[in-house]
């Protein structure tokens, strides 16, 4: 969310779709939309809302690279130089019986790379506040949110309009 | 958009298609008659393909009533497709029936534990074989034709039973379920019928071409390799059928579902290809081992290219989204693996079926020549089968033609002086360098009765007759160790017959279930992906 003591001017919708419908109107009539809250991903909407593919999938490639080069290396290192053992007459450096770790040490480092980056770039560390704008949206709510603070009382009338020409649920002001 | 449209299959096409089938056709002539004397090449060309297509089609129906089961929507439109390839399994009967007669006409050499020259499950026998005693109950003419054409007669009963209830759901006059109902019937008890009897299926039609060799994974693995090729013919016939202009419906969201399912089942397939092999060489048992042993020595082309045409390209190009989305990546991409598994199933079939018939032809001498071959025989009859167990990462090494030959005969030596029974775990014993000797083998003390001098001129004359073999097996030896040109025309024959007769039973209905209960859902398909530079999601 955006710095502080912002206003934020929010209507609740109970539908999916018509909110897809809202988002398309006030596309079509220039608004600036600050955010859309959704309790689930809702299909579709990323496109109309204009937002760009997210580049966490590459930073998955390389943190999952790096685990299997990480795996395949711990494994050869230890069990060729550091600590030398032979199972079953096979030799040590064994690459078939190093694969099951290098593909779980793949999906380890992917798996906490990116859920830290995402946390990071989110601002979510341990003991974050929920900086929550209505808590419904987190059950059965679908939220557009205008940012307002320093919006004239027409423009404020005219985001109210469309709230109601769009068939929104509840219009509410709130400064967070 | 017209829902109710027909495919209309062009006389073009059909001659098109003939003319792929006679290529076919004259292919296998050609393969028939520059052949070693049990036709090796045509029969395991004959084999491949039919298990390969009729494979196709099983699995089309499996995976569409696995589908109908789970309640999946998206595939409405897509339907008809699986439906019309479930249909050729009634083709693949006949293909399959052909073998099956060969086994009972002793046509072909495919399978050793059919042997004619000479009875291997008689105790009393000089060619007692005693592992192959001990599968005579299964691998026998009665249950090979059981397991190959009894199961795809049940099989074909259940989908032309499935394909005309959702036909006849097409004249339906008011909305209701009755044909729906029907049809999840007949899915949801093909699931078992499927997932049991298959595994018969492959056991018996390509499992016991090696017929001392099993794998627990083995169905597991093949079957999939079999999904895979159905998953990407259904992707070539869809972007086929929309570059003439039908299924408008069928979106870039379903062809990114099926590019899921390609992308999920390739790594899958790798999962069980590892699986297989890992489990095997890890427990180095000589009678597990020496499946990997000839292909990765003597077939190294046909076993790395079936990790990169199946695993490799696959996994590289389908990571992405937007791959998935794309008509021509798609297809490129559903080529290479559909080439890729009938590639897998030639891997499956072709190196022990050349065994089969190296040993056929090794007993028929015997049994004519002189009196000394014929009482070494049973040794040498064993340890064919039951070549070098060395650990596989050692003959991973050994891949040099010349090095290879010595080490076989070495191998056989230790084999032919030490051990004599099935599981022969000692030679790998031999040759790793294990701290801990051998496990002598029950059996040893019993061998070791042999004269010494005997088992060294066993030894050598086997060797001798492996030399022979060794020679011919260069990794790039065209139609024997990787598919010639002649198995290329061959698998487009092949494929031309599934085609024809695929788009024969396309054209008999609506290209699209009209009564279908998730029509709407499926024609509002949305995966709700986000790719740039494909314009908003005007779906």
């Amino acid at each position: 969310m955006a710095a502080e003591n912002t206003k934020v001017l929010y209507g609740l919708y109970n539908d999916e779709e018509d909110l897809k419908v809202a988002v398309k109107a006030a596309n079509a009539s220039h608004l600036d939309i600050m955010d859309v809250f959704t309790p689930f991903p809702v299909h579709g909407l990323d496109p109309i809302l204009g937002l760009k593919e997210s580049r966490l999938h590459y930073l998955g490639f390389i943190y999952g690279a790096t685990g299997a080069l990480f795996g395949f290396l711990a494994m050869t290192w230890i069990f060729v130089s550091d600590w030398p053992t032979m199972y079953g007459g096979k030799p040590y450096w064994s690459v078939p019986a190093f694969i099951p770790i290098t593909f779980e040490m793949t999906v380890l480092f992917a798996a906490w790379g990116m859920t830290i980056t995402f946390y990071t770039i989110c601002g979510m560390w341990p003991g974050v506040k929920a900086n929550t704008l209505d808590h419904r949206i987190t059950d059965d709510k679908f939220c557009i949110a205008f940012d307002v603070t320093s919006a004239s009382d027409s423009a404020v009338d005219n985001l109210k309009g469309f709230f109601k020409n769009t068939q929104a649920d509840e219009v509410n002001i709130k400064t967070m | 958009m017209n829902l109710n449209t027909q495919f209309v299959f062009e006389n073009k096409t059909k001659t098109l298609l003939i003319g792929g089938m006679v290529l076919g056709a004259v292919c296998l002539g050609l393969t028939f008659f520059n052949d070693d004397e049990y036709h090796t090449r045509f029969w395991t060309n004959w084999l491949h393909n039919s298990v390969f297509f009729t494979g196709i089609a099983f699995m089309s129906m499996f995976f569409l009533s696995a589908q109908i089961t789970a309640f999946a929507g998206w595939n409405s439109v897509v339907r008809r497709v699986w439906e019309a390839m479930s249909q050729f399994m009634w083709v693949g009967l006949i293909l399959m029936g052909v073998i099956a007669l060969g086994i009972w006409g002793h046509f072909h050499h495919l399978y050793h534990w059919n042997s004619l020259d000479i009875n291997i499950t008689d105790p009393e026998a000089p060619h007692y074989d005693r592992v192959l005693a001990g599968k005579k109950s299964f691998l026998n003419p009665v249950w090979f034709t059981v397991g190959t054409i009894g199961f795809l007669l049940i099989w074909y009963y259940w989908a032309k039973n499935l394909r005309q209830a959702s036909v006849d759901q097409d004249t339906m006059e008011t909305t209701e379920l009755k044909y729906y109902r029907k049809q999840r019937k007949w899915a949801a008890s093909f699931l078992p019928l499927g997932g049991f009897l298959s595994t018969v299926f492959l056991w018996q039609a390509v499992m016991s071409i090696d017929p001392h060799w099993y794998s627990t994974m083995f169905a597991w693995y093949s079957m999939i390799s079999m999904w895979l090729g159905a998953l990407s013919m259904t992707v070539m016939l869809i972007i086929y059928l929309k570059s003439l202009g039908y299924l408008e419906y069928v979106t870039q969201n379903h062809l990114h579902d099926i590019g899921k399912f390609l992308f999920g089942i390739s790594v899958f397939w790798t999962y069980l290809w590892f699986d297989q092999f890992m489990l095997i060489w890890y427990a180095n048992n000589g009678e597990e081992t020496i499946y990997f042993n000839e292909r990765m020595t003597h077939y190294p082309v046909l076993f790395w290219g079936n990790l990169l045409l199946n695993f490799v390209t696959p996994f590289l190009i389908l990571m992405r989204n937007d791959t998935k989305r794309k008509f021509g990546t798609m297809f490129f991409v559903a080529l290479i693996v559909f080439f890729g598994h009938w590639w897998d199933y030639f891997y499956m079939i072709k190196p022990g079926a050349r065994i089969a018939a190296h040993e056929a032809k090794e007993l028929a001498e015997g049994k004519h020549g002189g009196d000394s071959h014929s009482s070494v025989a049973p040794t040498t009859t064993e340890h064919k089968q039951e070549t070098p167990a060395q650990p596989a990462a050692e003959s991973h090494d050994a891949a040099a033609p010349a090095a290879t030959e010595a080490h076989a005969a070495d191998g056989h030596t230790h084999a032919a002086g030490e051990t004599h029974g099935a599981t022969d775990t000692t030679a790998s014993a031999a040759h790793a360098d294990a701290p801990a000797g051998g496990t002598e083998h029950p059996e040893g003390e019993k061998t070791a009765e042999h004269p010494a001098a005997e088992a060294a001129t066993n030894a050598a004359a086997h060797g001798e007759g492996h030399g022979h073999e060794h020679d011919e097996s260069k990794a790039f030896k065209l139609g024997y160790t990787i598919p010639g040109l002649e198995e290329i025309g061959i698998l487009i024959g092949f494929l031309s017959l599934f085609l024809f007769f695929f788009f024969n039973q396309l054209s008999k209905a609506s290209l699209v279930p009209l009564k279908d209960p998730y029509l709407e859902e499926s024609l509002h398909h949305d995966t709700g992906a986000l790719i740039e530079g494909e314009g908003g999601g005007h779906h």
